[in-house]
């Protein structure tokens, strides 16, 4: 029998309460010496960016720990980290491009690290579908953790792309070894705010995708035990080795 | 547009996009629950 698993509040409550307190610090902020208004867009799209590299570096803890015990539960915590992690590498592209538009003139350049972000997006894209390649648990996590771990070399890539290449966008912000390049405190907490406030929906999404992920595999699980009962001795499994 | 426009459109494609990924998450939920609860 399927185990029935109680219905939580507690996550969309904390999503809710975590957008409404970001949205009030990013609007209470100063408006910048250049950037005008426009500054605000930061205070979504830098915690996007932020969730994507968190959410792709829980996906490699997943798939290295799936590897190593071979236990379902980190192939679905790196699965659920993953959508989650693509969601938001898209919106992070979303709003850089919106926010690209008035200050550069352009949606978008072949920058270093939008094009490293937009091959990042599409490899986790592909990690997503190379997950619905089989309906076999095993098999999908043991191909997807292959994929989880190779992708991961991507987040450095992405990060130090402004430092190590000459690039139109922005260095770091906030992580710095002279400090954070933000000086008014304002905007710092609005970011910051902003931050954890965009971890705290993340943790959240994943409760209730590690959940649906855990449903489905048990709908899968009681639909091919279904299958069997139905067909029983009488279907055989056809040779497709290919030898004469 | 303004700049006032362009935040505006940053927060309501942000604001709106986890809105309805948040759902999409709920609903899946709800049916996989549902056809759980048939196949009982």
């Amino acid at each position: 029998m399927p185990q029935q698993t109680r219905v939580r509040r507690w996550p969309w409550v904390a999503i809710a309460l975590s957008l409404a307190t970001a949205l009030t610090f990013a609007l209470v902020s100063p408006p910048d010496d250049t950037q005008g208004d426009l500054v605000r867009i930061m205070y979504v799209h830098v915690p996007a960016a932020w969730l994507a590299y968190l959410a792709f570096f829980v996906t490699f803890i997943g798939s290295v720990a799936y590897l190593l015990t071979r236990h379902l539960r980190w192939d679905r915590i790196a699965a659920a980290s993953a959508e989650i992690g693509v969601y938001f590498t898209g919106l992070a592209i979303a709003l850089g491009m919106i926010w690209a538009k008035p200050t550069w003139g352009v949606w978008w350049t072949w920058d270093a690290r939008l094009t490293l972000t937009a091959i990042m997006f599409f490899v986790y894209l592909g990690y997503l579908a190379l997950r619905r390649t089989t309906d076999d648990p095993v098999a999908r996590a043991n191909r997807s953790a292959v994929l989880g771990i190779v992708g991961a070399v991507q987040i450095p890539l992405v990060h130090f792309s402004v430092v190590w290449w000459r690039t139109l966008h922005q260095p770091p912000s906030i992580i710095k070894p002279d400090g954070p390049a933000i000086q008014d405190p304002m905007m710092l907490v609005a970011l910051i705010v902003g931050v954890l406030a965009f971890t705290v929906v993340y943790v959240s999404l994943m409760v209730e995708r590690i959940e649906l992920i855990h449903l489905e595999d048990q709908r899968n699980a009681f639909e091919r035990i279904a299958d069997q009962s139905v067909a029983g001795d009488s279907v055989t499994a056809p040779d497709l080795g290919g030898s004469s | 547009m303004s700049d006032w426009g362009w935040v505006a459109l940053a927060y309501g494609v942000t604001y709106g996009s986890l809105g309805v990924f948040a759902a999409s998450i709920a609903v899946r939920i709800r049916n996989a629950r549902r056809a759980l609860g048939e196949t009982e």
